[in-house]
């Protein structure tokens, strides 16, 4: 199976933070892989990377052979990035926010409406999607926003804490459909959260990051087996020393 | 004392002093702005006074009595004087005389003065000697017509030697090479004043209106949070900026036509308020701009807010907020307003040519400069002035293209980083 995914000796230094210190991960195509780890850890950092938001100080990263860096304006046609925290347009409606945001990544009038049609689905946003954007509530925002991410179809989708905000049942919804669109359409997830259950349903394989490093990667079920743990919560403690 | 205030003041205080933006914005201001506004007008009326002192007077004899003599020797002690006789106005602006001996103005002395002045002396007081003086209108700047009242002051002191009131001057204009008899150029003057202020303050309003409106356009997308996301969309960054651009293009444009019809209204209603008994008639005189003329200041104006409105969109890219960004754009401000400030009190063309230089080199003060050329009708300035907006503008633009139309959007960034703090995808 070819690689979505390559991160080699990633670091970033920002003036006298080392962020990253050395991340290494693969991720293979079709697959959901987590980044979990403590505030602080650089998940954040490594997705703003892999994106092409921000340049690595040394190491190289591939998302489907492309360079993140020679290859920027390549890599953003295949990936589309969820940010930890984003907003919309706030004097935009719904729709018009969807619609602003096809654009860029669908030419024909017709697949931008089957594009927006499919966010409005995903967004289960309803009727609201007529209203400006300045009168949701946080969780009504995200789920615009994770729709918008997940509308193109990206062959990556990049989400940091998609279901940040959300209560127990969108939280829910939203796994779903990530579940779904990894099987219906082939997309590659790389999603970063805190939350272990979510993790633990959701993902392929995982990789526990602390202090700017890779401390232990694999399956969740084999990692719970490896280290006799009930459940990742208890993994990640053991790893970093808690326990 | 109100609870929790200390609180608040004191967080507002520390946040405001640590912002080096925002205090350095509250002294450079004050502390540059005004010691240079101060030493401009200073120098403005020093050269005006000075000019007026080193200009030669032309003395037109038509007399050639004992008076007229005199009085050629009195005005000679104060000033540089250069007579000539027997010349009609109409022939001295013919011969172009005014030109030949450097001058802005002569003094008719008619045929009959030492005749009056004989009678005036003799104990007939109801006779008066008449003088007329014909200054060239020169149409800007407060300071413009010192030079008329220096003639007045000399002749008064004349009466002052001889008999009260006993030389009466006459006053006329020359207006693009026409005399205008009886239209006295301070009366001229004043009412031109009014458009040599209202047009500077206008511009300076709508130049750092639009452009704190400019400013807000690339920080607004990192303070509501969405520039990450548009970012990493498959769209040429240029196009995100030229995009932004093109919306205020909109803006200049709606901006520059509402200020021409506003500027038209008002040099109308400055007309129709004239006292009838002045006679002046600006539109008659020449001294409204034509159709032409308004066109080609609405383009000045346009290209102008134009150059603001890129240049403000490119700066708020290096600040992280709108807070930020205005204050940035701030530090663009002296330099609309020093042009501005001292255009309304100077003409260009009086300047040395260092200074003159450097306010043409700046493009906020083009439609300043313009408005005058087009009601003096001088086309050739205005159009240049235009065409180097538009040149500045251009590069301003390219700059930004090299900025932002590559993938080093962001090495560049970095490579700025010492001076502009972190890069845009990194301040959040
Ligand atoms: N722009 C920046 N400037 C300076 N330091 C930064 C910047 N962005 C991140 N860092 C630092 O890099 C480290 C990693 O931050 P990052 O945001 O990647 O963590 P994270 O794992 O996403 O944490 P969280 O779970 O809180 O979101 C932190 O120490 C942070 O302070
Ligand atoms: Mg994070």
């Amino acid at each position: 199976m070819s690689l979505a995914v390559e991160v080699k000796s990633l670091v970033k230094q920002f003036g006298n933070i080392r962020a990253l210190d050395g991340i290494t991960f693969n991720i293979k195509e079709g697959e959901i892989f987590g980044l979990i780890g403590p505030n602080g850890a650089g998940k954040t950092t490594t997705l703003r990377i892999i994106c092409t938001l921000i340049l690595p100080t040394s190491g190289a990263v591939k998302v489907f052979g492309l360079d993140v860096v020679n290859q920027a304006s390549e890599v953003r046609k295949v990936i589309s990035y969820l940010p930890e925290e984003a907003g919309a347009y706030p004097n935009l409606s719904g729709w018009e926010y969807l619609e602003f945001m096809a654009r860029f990544s669908k030419g024909s009038a017709s697949e931008v409406k089957r594009t927006i049609e499919e966010a409005a689905a995903i967004s289960g946003l309803g009727e609201r999607l007529k209203d400006k954007t300045k009168t949701y509530s946080k969780g009504m925002k995200r789920r615009l926003l994770v729709a918008r991410a997940l509308m193109t179809r990206p062959k990556l989708a990049i989400l940091d804490e998609p279901a940040s905000g959300l209560d127990v049942l969108h939280a829910y919804h939203v796994r779903e459909i990530i579940k779904r669109y990894v099987k219906e359409h082939g997309v590659t997830v790389l999603l970063s959260s805190h939350n272990m259950l979510e993790v633990e349903y959701l993902c392929d394989r995982v990789a526990l990051v602390n202090k700017g490093k890779v401390v232990v990667e694999g399956e969740p079920q084999k990692l719970k087996a490896k280290f006799n743990s009930a459940n990742l919560e208890e993994v990640f403690a053991k790893v970093v020393g808690y326990a | 004392m109100l609870k929790g205030f200390q609180t608040i003041f004191v967080k507002e205080l520390k946040e405001l002093i640590r912002d080096p933006k925002i205090l350095l914005g509250m002294l450079v201001i004050p502390l540059v702005l005004f010691p240079i506004l101060g030493m401009v007008l200073g120098y403005a009326a020093e050269t005006a006074q000075e000019q007026a002192e080193k200009a030669t007077l032309l003395v037109v004899n038509n007399d050639g009595g004992n008076w007229s003599e005199v009085f050629i020797a009195f005005m000679n002690a104060s000033m540089k004087t250069i007579v000539v006789s027997n010349l009609t106005p109409q022939q001295v602006l013919e011969q172009d005389l005014l030109k030949q001996n450097n001058s802005t103005q002569f003094i008719e002395i008619p045929a009959g003065f030492s005749a009056n002045m004989t009678e005036h002396a003799s104990g007939n007081q109801k006779i008066k000697a008449t003088v007329n003086v014909y200054g060239v209108f020169q149409g800007s700047g407060v300071f413009s017509d010192i030079g008329a009242s220096v003639t007045n002051v000399i002749v008064s002191k004349f009466n002052r030697y001889i008999a009260p009131d006993v030389v009466q001057i006459t006053q006329s204009t020359i207006i693009k090479g026409e005399i205008q008899t009886g239209v006295d150029p301070a009366t001229l003057s004043s009412l031109m004043m009014m458009q040599t202020i209202a047009i500077p303050v206008t511009v300076m309003i709508m130049l750092t209106y639009s452009m704190q409106i400019a400013a807000t356009s690339v920080a607004m997308e990192k303070e509501e949070k969405t520039l990450e996301t548009l970012l990493t969309v498959p769209v040429d960054r240029f196009a995100i900026l030229m995009g932004k651009l093109a919306s205020t293009i909109i803006v200049a444009g709606i901006a520059s036509a509402a200020m021409m019809i506003g500027y038209n209204y008002m040099l109308g209603s400055i007309t129709t308020q004239i006292p009838s008994e002045l006679s002046v008639d600006l539109v008659k005189l020449g001294l409204m701009p034509t159709t032409f003329g308004y066109l080609l200041l609405g383009i000045s104006l346009f290209m102008t807010l134009l150059s603001g409105l890129a240049l403000a969109v490119i700066m708020s890219a290096f600040a992280s907020d709108v807070r930020g960004a205005t204050a940035l754009v701030g530090y663009i401000y002296p330099i609309i307003f020093i042009p501005a400030m001292a255009l309304m009190y100077l003409d260009i063309n009086t300047l040395p040519m260092a200074i003159k230089a450097l306010f043409f080199a700046i493009p906020y003060s083009q439609p300043i400069i313009a408005s005058k050329a087009v009601v003096m009708g001088d086309y050739t300035t205005v159009i240049f002035g235009i065409i180097y907006v538009a040149i500045f503008t251009v590069v301003v633009m390219y700059a930004a293209s090299r900025l932002f139309a590559t993938e080093k959007i962001l090495t560049a960034k970095l490579l700025f980083k010492g001076k502009m703090g972190k890069t845009v995808a990194e301040t959040e």
